[in-house]
């Protein structure tokens, strides 16, 4: 790799790194080469993290709302009818319209924030830099990758105010429902435009992952072996794997979706009546779509899980100043989590009438990946074991993350027999289990790493007060909204309704719903507090005054405070060793550009 | 020929002996030819002996599936060069495709397995599309879909 | 074989390199025909999922049994001869690709015309196939009376036959699986899709070869990663043909 470089004020170019394509030429980058079309991957990663917090602002906020109403199901809200209009006259939902928020609420969060907002974002940042190369292997399409994401969200947000509102067929979209415009207002319109975000969603995944794999694979610095990455570089590189493999099969569902619901074809259609009208459809299967779906959904929550899970370990082991516990246990649970994630998908399925042979197949899959699972919170405790731990808002995150998968994934095994689903399956005690191991949990891992990354990406400190403010509401908050779902679930109490009068057994719950109302709007403010602290940081922040201010052992700690677009200033550094010596030989941490020394002791 | 763009390619071989690559191709378009008309004939075969849905009809499909994946091995390995790459590059190309085994498997079953549901449970669905119908009764109800 | 005791020395995984001895481009290329791979898959998947779960599926040999010129009687004679031009015009682009090797402009835009001529002789073959199966007339015995009926999203004409009814000296069928249509034309028109951006894609390279971009660049590599897509539309075709055609 060549390594001539040219300084300019202000930035560092390249000179025709790798990029067979186009030759050395220097052009005075514009603003909007530098913020908008720009090819640097920390500016795209940046890209990511702004628009996937704007995006977790809106689905938040829509669950705040339909909180609202479900703690309170009687009263009026004036401000409901201020934001929605006719879909909440007199200050109430209406029940379609709840459905469109809920599927929002979804979409959004798991494809918008937690997927293109977490993985994109890290993956951008941190690939090239803890590797050691000076930008992604192929930076045009990974402008082109967020791009597209931009188009998607664009065109789900639009989806937003057309007047027969977005999609509302759950963020599954299951036909039937989602096929027939005619049984819904949220199967109109704005149902195609959710097929064609998704589609534009899954380009953009597919550029960012394919992107993430040939850079691992090709661009790593002299003598970053495989099991030299950091852990963060591990995980994505099976986030990548896991999203290039499985988001075309989501992609082949939806355009056998549009097919039904525009051409007349019988995919998913079979034997249906809406409003007294029989249907020439026949033939189809419903039972299919939720296979394609899951085919991509289950892995599409290990997607989520995995960058978190890659940082956390990252995180914990530079904060408690020791290595990390058990480095080659860390990447072989990695490995066979994603390998299961591909295997489970119809757990997902298991009261739709799936044959029942096949049905405890996939739940002997299913509970096989708490092996892993458990291998990994070990090693995340036995590394904070002993450890001379520094209680930063990362760290904090990081343990927070922790508890949560394990509060999370040990519900998941309840889920995951195909009896005891019989029962629980659609009710509020998933909707508890998988905001908590997949969504909460997932956000800690985003937030630690963007209290512990935030010097790199903009050269200042987020302010620590309020981000000790922010960790201890938000999972005193995210406990106490999603602990007692599990009981309402237990009892019985399905999820996706708005109201649940009719059951006199659930008035029980009455009080509880309003406490989780109130917390939840306690802690959405609390996020919108962690967001001012992001933007007033970026430009007012505390200023970064040395190179390495966790005292890390990983690459990006080695590149300048603000690092230009080209990372390193001179030669790419050497890698030597792998990122956690800490606390070895009395020293407190060796980067990994030192070379072994003689009287070294083995890790 | 010299490829002095990229450094991340540390071997480049690619002094091909002109006439044995040639030979090679040739040969590979020959079996490509040979086994697509083996599978026709097979194909042409089930039709004109008009076999029952049974086990022989079934290992005739068999047969014509190992015979299309050959091709596919043909097409790969050859005409892609995947064959020529290094070892560790085959294997990251064919372990994913092993996901397919199950995907494969399980949608199938959950297929048949919907099949015999309605079947059993939906004795218009088995009248209406159950092959040999007795001809006179179709032609006296009009109207065989309420 | 000095390069060959390279090989085998080499620390592939230290860094600094590419493992697989392969520029990003390509091995992009190659991770992209994966992720098709699952999209076709997740396509002729279902199909065998829905065909599984039917009592009656329609026969191959009966649906696809004209040719331009022949009326019926000729099963799988028209497809095969799609099959074999997909194969040759691969052929012709292992050429291209070979020829890129050594440099040779002139080799290069010869074999890519021949590409291209074959892919679009498939698109022909497979316009004038939908366009038989969409206009036919079948006799259909619907609710009691006989319906002319042609193969499209939302009808069949390959039901079951009904013994003992002729109409016009043809036989009579019953309706068919619909799902059959749908199936039938979402994927090979997804197939024609790759094959007409592979054509595209193609056409491009071909000007770019002639205006000597490869040439000024020292390598034919692109040549070789749209040759990569080419085969794989070949590939593909190899599972098209055999799921719809075959069994």
């Amino acid at each position: 790799m060549s390594d001539a470089m040219s300084v300019h004020p202000e930035v560092v170019t390249t000179h025709d790194v790798h990029h067979d394509e186009h030759h050395v030429h220097h052009h005075k980058e514009t603003f909007i080469t530098k913020y908008v079309f720009s090819q640097d991957h920390k500016t795209i990663g940046k890209q990511f993290l702004i628009t996937g917090i704007i995006w977790a602002i809106i689905g938040g906020l829509f669950s705040v709302l339909f909180r609202l109403q479900l703690g309170y199901p009687d009263q009026h809200f004036q401000i409901l009818e201020t934001v929605f209009g006719k879909w909440a006259e007199g200050g109430q939902i209406k029940p379609e319209f709840y459905y469109a928020l809920v599927t929002m609420h979804g979409t959004v969060l798991v494809f918008f924030v937690l997927t293109a907002g977490l993985s994109g974002t890290f993956a951008n940042i941190l690939i090239p830099l803890q590797l050691g190369a000076r930008d992604m292997a192929s930076p045009f399409l990974n402008m082109l990758s967020y791009w597209f994401f931009f188009l998607a969200s664009v065109i789900m947000l639009s989806s937003l105010f057309i007047s027969t509102g977005p999609a509302a067929s759950g963020w599954t979209v299951y036909p039937p429902l989602s096929a027939l415009g005619q049984a819904s207002e949220g199967s109109k319109l704005g149902m195609d435009m959710w097929l064609v975000s998704m589609a534009m969603f899954i380009v953009s995944s597919l550029l960012g992952g394919l992107n993430y794999i040939s850079t691992i694979l090709n661009m790593r610095t002299k003598g970053m072996s495989m099991t030299r990455m950091p852990l963060t570089i591990w995980a994505m590189f099976f986030t990548a794997v896991l999203g290039v493999l499985s988001f075309p099969v989501l992609l082949s569902g939806a355009i056998l979706l549009l097919f039904d619901r525009n051409l007349g074809t019988s995919f998913y259609l079979s034997d249906i009546v809406v409003n007294g009208q029989i249907l020439p459809n026949e033939g189809g299967s419903a039972i299919l779509f939720q296979h394609l779906f899951w085919f991509l959904g289950h892995p599409e929550v290990y997607i989520i899980l995995l960058p978190a899970m890659g940082m956390v370990s990252e995180i914990l082991s530079v904060n408690s100043r020791k290595p990390i516990f058990g480095y080659m246990a860390m990447l072989g649970s990695l490995f066979a989590i994603c390998i299961l994630a591909f295997l489970v998908w119809a757990h997902h399925m298991f009261v739709t009438g799936l044959n029942p042979l096949l049905g405890s197949i996939f739940v002997l899959l299913t509970l096989l990946i708490a092996v892993p699972s458990a291998i990994k919170v070990f090693n995340w405790l036995t590394t904070l074991w002993r450890g001379n731990i520094r209680f930063t808002p990362a760290t904090l995150f990081a343990i927070g993350f922790v508890s949560l998968f394990i509060s999370g994934g040990l519900t998941g095994i309840f889920l995951g027999n195909s009896t005891i689903d019989i029962h629980l399956h659609d009710t509020m005690f998933v909707v508890a289990h998988f905001h908590i191991v997949m969504g909460v949990a997932s956000f800690f891992g985003m937030l630690a790493g963007v209290y512990h990354w935030f010097p790199k990406m903009f050269g200042r400190y987020l302010n620590s007060t309020l981000g000790y403010i922010h960790f201890w509401v938000t999972i005193i908050g995210a406990y106490l909204i999603f602990w007692p779902m599990h009981y309402q679930g237990l009892a019985g109490m399905p999820r996706r309704y708005l109201d649940k009068s009719s059951w006199v057994s659930f008035t029980q719950f009455g009080e509880l719903d309003k406490m989780i109302t109130v917390v939840s709007i306690i802690v959405f403010a609390v996020q919108l507090m962690f967001v001012f602290n992001f933007f007033y940081s970026i430009f007012k922040g505390r200023k970064v005054t040395t190179q390495n201010p966790w005292g890390a052992n990983t690459l990006e700690w080695t590149t300048p405070i603000r690092p230009g677009h080209g990372n390193w200033e001179g030669e790419i550094p050497e890698v030597h060793r792998w990122p956690y010596d800490y606390g070895k030989d009395g020293r407190e941490f060796i980067p990994q550009t030192e070379p072994i020394g003689e009287n070294e002791s083995k890790h | 020929m010299q490829h002095p763009a990229f450094e991340e390619v540390t071997v480049h071989h690619h002094q091909t002996d002109d006439k044995s690559f040639k030979k090679k191709i040739i040969k590979t378009t020959v079996i490509l030819s040979i086994i697509t008309i083996v599978e026709l004939g097979l194909g042409l075969l089930m039709y004109a002996l008009d076999l029952p849905d049974d086990l022989r009809r079934l290992m005739l499909k068999g047969v014509i599936i190992i015979l299309s994946l050959a091709k596919a091995y043909f097409i790969v390995s050859i005409f892609m060069h995947l064959g020529d790459e290094i070892r560790n590059m085959i294997l990251t190309i064919v372990i994913p495709l092993l996901l397919f085994i199950w995907f494969i498997l399980a949608f199938i079953i959950d297929g048949n397995s919907y099949k015999n549901l309605r079947n059993k449970y939906d004795k218009h669905f088995q009248e209406r599309t159950m092959e040999k119908k007795d001809v006179k009764e179709l032609l006296k109800k009009p109207g065989g879909k309420e | 074989m000095s390069t060959q005791a390279t090989v085998h020395q080499t620390k592939w995984w230290s860094g600094g390199k590419s493992p697989f001895n392969l520029e990003y481009g390509k091995l992009m290329m190659w991770y992209f025909l994966m992720s098709d791979a699952f999209t076709f898959g997740a396509f002729l998947i279902s199909y065998g999922s829905i065909r599984f779960s039917q009592n009656y599926w329609p026969n191959p040999n009966v649906v696809f049994d004209s040719a331009p010129g022949i009326h019926g009687g000729a099963p799988l004679f028209f497809v095969s001869i799609m099959t074999f031009i997909l194969i040759v015009s691969s052929v012709t682009m292992v050429l291209a690709v070979h020829e890129g090797h050594k440099g040779n402009r002139q080799g290069v835009i010869k074999w890519l015309a021949w590409t291209i001529v074959g892919g679009l002789a498939f698109l022909s073959c497979q316009a004038w196939e939908w366009h038989h199966l969409i206009t036919g007339e079948h006799a259909v015995l619907v609710n009691g009376q006989v319906e002319l009926w042609g193969q499209n999203m939302s009808h069949n004409p390959w039901g079951p036959v009904v013994e003992g009814v002729t109409y016009h000296g043809h036989h009579v069928t019953t309706p068919g699986p619909v799902a059959f249509g749908g199936y039938f034309f979402g994927i090979t028109g997804f197939h024609g899709f790759h094959v007409f951006s592979g054509v595209i894609i193609n056409i491009i390279m071909l000007v770019m070869a002639q205006k000597g971009v490869f040439d000024r660049r020292g390598h034919y590599l692109m040549i070789e990663k749209a040759g990569l897509y080419w085969h794989f539309v070949d590939l593909v075709w190899v599972f098209v043909f055999l799921c719809f055609y075959l069994i």
